[in-house]
């Protein structure tokens, strides 16, 4: 019985700041901001009136999925090499990649922006687009080392006994097993990339919009409205939730893709 | 290069070092085709690493490991034409058991020759995994006659290729149906023959992570064995596994072998497995071979009481060999059937429990008192004092605690080994004339005892020798000592020189200690008291105990003028 007045502390918390804003978004998303009334699609339809939305999601997509790929493609070798034991240093680990973490990230991007406006680069998607890769690499790291890392080495060592090159037994064992880490790394990637709003601000000078900008400049005038885009961004996050536990169950061990 | 065409494996000079570690060192060793040979040691042994080295995973740091004559030693292991059994099996966790046998096979390419249409020879590389089984033949069409590959690649190849496809537009599933029309995929069959040779029929489809241990170790034996390898390595594979499991496991194994006809090289630390399963017993100890031969012989002969006392359980004891034939044991006399050991070598002798015959008080070589008796199922297990050793017996009758008894032995169950060491022998420098460095540590000395005609006077510290004054400082010499004049403490800083036990051997009355100092030096200590492997023993030596083997020349040819 103690032990479960323990909890009480962090079940409040979690009702108040968790599971209360969530219903509120809930409610906001299917109440009419004109008459206040229930209705299960005024804001759905408001939003479809909305001209620009069609071009925020379309950014949106497009920068979360370059960024995330990118962020795989870069990540992926870090990961892999950090793994190895010449590199398997921590000071290296943090060095590299945590450090800047250290920096606060809107400082970051100012000065990233800077230096592009010293290089005479043009401001844009290319440029988001490079600003939240910076911002989530380490995302995609984490997750990809962490994986990469509980492999066994006696795996590789197999698929090399069975006769695969170093390429083969890498692509044919390395990478499978890895993709519990792939999925939960691009999750952890592409859903803030959408969603955040300074990076796209900064990194544009305000030219572009991505989903995070777009509620966060709705919310002044429509509660409501921001609410709806909110609970279909939410939609979203579950669905790739479950995209993702769904390779989790084998054990943490892999995917089964090959 | 020397070639032998009986041997399939050579090892020569093998060594391997990790920093200044040295865990295999100069391995010489001969495996013959079709041979099961077992590396059989306690763990540490280097006996894991060297079947690294034949398995391609550790570079030998020196040495060549010779296979079929070619030195492979620099080969990775997807080169070499052998394949392994993982101690912890290593299936691969994503794929099911079909995919996991088959992972070698479809990695595998065939060399095909055959002639181009304008009439010019050619060569292919093909995967193994689009061969199909000819129906009539029952084999795979890659066996036919050289000249029918025109049409086999030409056409014939094409047209496989084409049965393939509708085969998987066919069943959607692809690869789940396995034959049409009769065709079969060959690396199929070769994978189900290699689950019929495991006893897991049923099982292609199965998740790896829903077997049991044993399960998972036969698919593992299959992946390996389907590749037909020339050489199966086998690292531990049934140390996972429940004892009932493991006596199963190694009667199929050792039929397997027989069917095979593939040399398997295993490696383990049960002495019981390695005598069960082996044609020939490698017996390992600080990264080098202790002895070779078939589990009879090593068992009935062992060449060292390590040997004895690592195989089956025996009675380890002193003797001194008095002449040909006649052995003293804990003083009592023994005929056997030894000879050209010279006269009063001391040797050590090794006894089995089951070849000591319990008579009637005064009948037998030896006098002894029963002193405890357990009941061990087949046997009762008894210990007999004799002249203050203890003698362990196996026998089918139980004499009862505290009666006297005689003991007799068969002069041809008495096993006569030379000692190993019979004292410590060492290299030391003088640091003064009353001490000296050996393996780092500063031990005192008395000069008088060490050297003759020699006399110190300890106040001016003058040493003279054969009337004449020299200096002992920076000098070096050989000395010995005997085992029991080394004093084991658990007080490491209480002794100039401290180690880690390293093995232990029971001598009946007293056990004679290994002791490992940290420069993996050995020094051998005899003592009454119980230590653990591991244990830190600080080496206490009296000064007085010390004996000169052989020491520089002490006067420098100047001083003699």
């Amino acid at each position: 019985m103690f032990k479960k007045l323990l909890s009480l502390p962090y079940a409040l918390f979690m009702l108040l700041f968790v599971l209360l804003p969530l219903v509120l978004i809930l409610v906001f998303a299917f109440i009419d901001a004109s008459d206040g009334t229930f209705d299960l699609l005024a804001n759905f339809k408001e939003l479809a009136k909305e001209d620009a939305l069609g071009k925020v999601v379309k950014n949106s997509f497009i920068a979360g999925f370059s960024t995330s790929a990118i962020c795989l493609l870069i990540g992926y070798p870090i990961a892999y090499y950090l793994t190895k034991k010449e590199f398997n240093k921590k000071g290296v680990m943090i060095g590299l990649f945590i450090a800047p973490m250290w920096v606060n990230f809107l400082l970051r991007m100012m000065a990233t922006k800077a230096v592009f406006s010293v290089l005479g680069v043009k401001l844009g998607m290319g440029t988001v687009i490079f600003g939240l890769t910076y911002e989530f690499l380490p995302f995609m790291i984490m997750p990809l080392y962490n994986t990469l890392l509980k492999i066994d080495k006696s795996y590789i060592e197999g698929a090399g006994d069975l006769g695969a090159t170093p390429t083969k037994a890498f692509w044919k064992v390395t990478v499978p097993l890895s993709m519990p880490g792939v999925i939960s790394g691009l999750t952890m990637v592409m859903i803030p990339s959408v969603t955040t709003f300074a990076v796209t601000e900064i990194m544009s000078n305000g030219k572009m919009m991505l989903l995070g900008d777009f509620i966060y400049n709705l919310k002044a005038d429509s509660l409501n409205m921001a609410a709806a885009i909110s609970f279909v961004l939410l939609l979203f996050m579950i669905a790739s939730m479950v995209i993702s536990n769904k390779y989790d169950k084998d054990g943490g061990k892999g995917g089964r893709l090959w | 290069m020397e070639k032998n065409n009986d041997y399939i494996i050579q090892l020569q000079g093998l060594c391997k070092k990790y920093g200044e570690k040295t865990v295999v060192n100069n391995i010489n060793l001969n495996i013959r085709k079709g041979d099961f040979v077992t590396f059989l040691g306690p763990s540490g042994c280097g006996k894991t690493t060297t079947l690294r080295m034949i398995a391609g995973f550790e570079m030998p740091t020196e040495g060549k490991v010779l296979f079929d004559g070619n030195d492979i030693a620099k080969l990775p292991p997807h080169k070499r034409p052998v394949n392994t059994v993982f101690q912890k099996y290593a299936l691969f966790p994503h794929l099911n058991v079909f995919n996991n046998i088959a992972f070698g096979l479809k990695l595998k390419k065939i060399e095909v020759d055959y002639v181009k249409k304008n009439g010019e020879n050619g060569v292919k590389q093909i995967k193994l995994k689009n061969f199909l089984v000819n129906p009539q033949t029952g084999s795979p069409d890659f066996s036919i006659a050289h000249k029918d590959y025109f049409s086999y690649i030409e056409k014939g190849y094409v047209k496989l290729c084409k049965i393939k496809k509708t085969i998987n537009k066919m069943t959607k599933k692809g690869r789940q149906k396995k034959e049409v029309n009769g065709y079969k995929y060959y690396i199929d069959e070769k994978v189900r023959r290699a689950l019929k040779i495991v006893g897991l029929s049923d099982y292609e489809t199965r998740d790896v992570d829903s077997l049991s241990g044993g399960q998972q170790q036969r698919v593992a034996i299959a992946r390996a064995i389907v590749n037909e390898p020339k050489v199966l390595l086998l690292d531990e594979p049934l140390g996972a596994l429940d004892l009932k499991m493991r006596q199963e496991m190694q009667i199929e194994l050792k039929e397997m072998h027989r069917t095979l006809g593939i040399t398997f090289i295993y490696v383990t630390h049960d002495q019981e497995e390695a005598l069960t399963m082996s044609d020939t017993v490698i017996v390992m100890k600080d990264g080098s071979i202790c002895q070779e031969g078939t589990p009879i012989d090593i068992y009935n002969e062992p060449k060292t009481a390590y040997v004895a006392d690592f195989i089956g359980e025996s009675n380890i004891l002193d003797g001194v060999m008095i002449d040909d034939y006649k052995v003293n044991i804990v003083g009592a006399m023994f005929d056997c059937v030894d000879a050209g050991f010279g006269q009063n070598t001391p040797v050590d002798t090794v006894i089995r429990p089951e070849d000591i015959e319990v008579r009637e008080a005064g009948k037998g070589q030896l006098l002894g008192v029963i002193k405890s008796s357990m009941f061990r199922g087949v046997h009762y297990e008894m210990v007999c004092e004799c002249n203050g050793y203890e003698f362990t017996i196996h026998s089918t009758i139980e004499s009862p605690v505290g009666k006297e008894v005689g003991l007799y032995v068969a002069p041809e169950n008495i096993q006569i080994m030379y000692k190993e060491h019979v004292d410590n022998t060492i290299n030391v420098t003088f640091s003064s004339n009353t001490t000296f460095n050996m393996y780092g540590g500063e031990y005192e000395f008395d000069p008088t005892a060490l050297f003759e005609n020699c006399s110190y006077d300890s106040e001016q510290d003058i040493l003279t020798i054969d009337g004449k004054e020299c200096s002992l400082k920076g000098k070096n010499a050989k000395i010995n000592f005997g085992f029991t004049d080394i004093d084991m403490t658990d007080d490491e800083y209480a002794a100039p020189l401290a180690g880690n036990v390293e093995s232990m051997i029971y001598k009946g009355k007293n056990y004679i200690v290994d002791i490992k100092t940290d420069d993996n030096n050995h020094i051998y200590a005899d003592t009454e008291y119980l230590w653990d492997k591991g244990d830190r023993v600080g080496i206490k030596i009296d000064g007085k105990s010390f004996g000169l083997v052989e020491c520089d020349e002490l006067f420098e040819e100047g001083e003699n003028v």
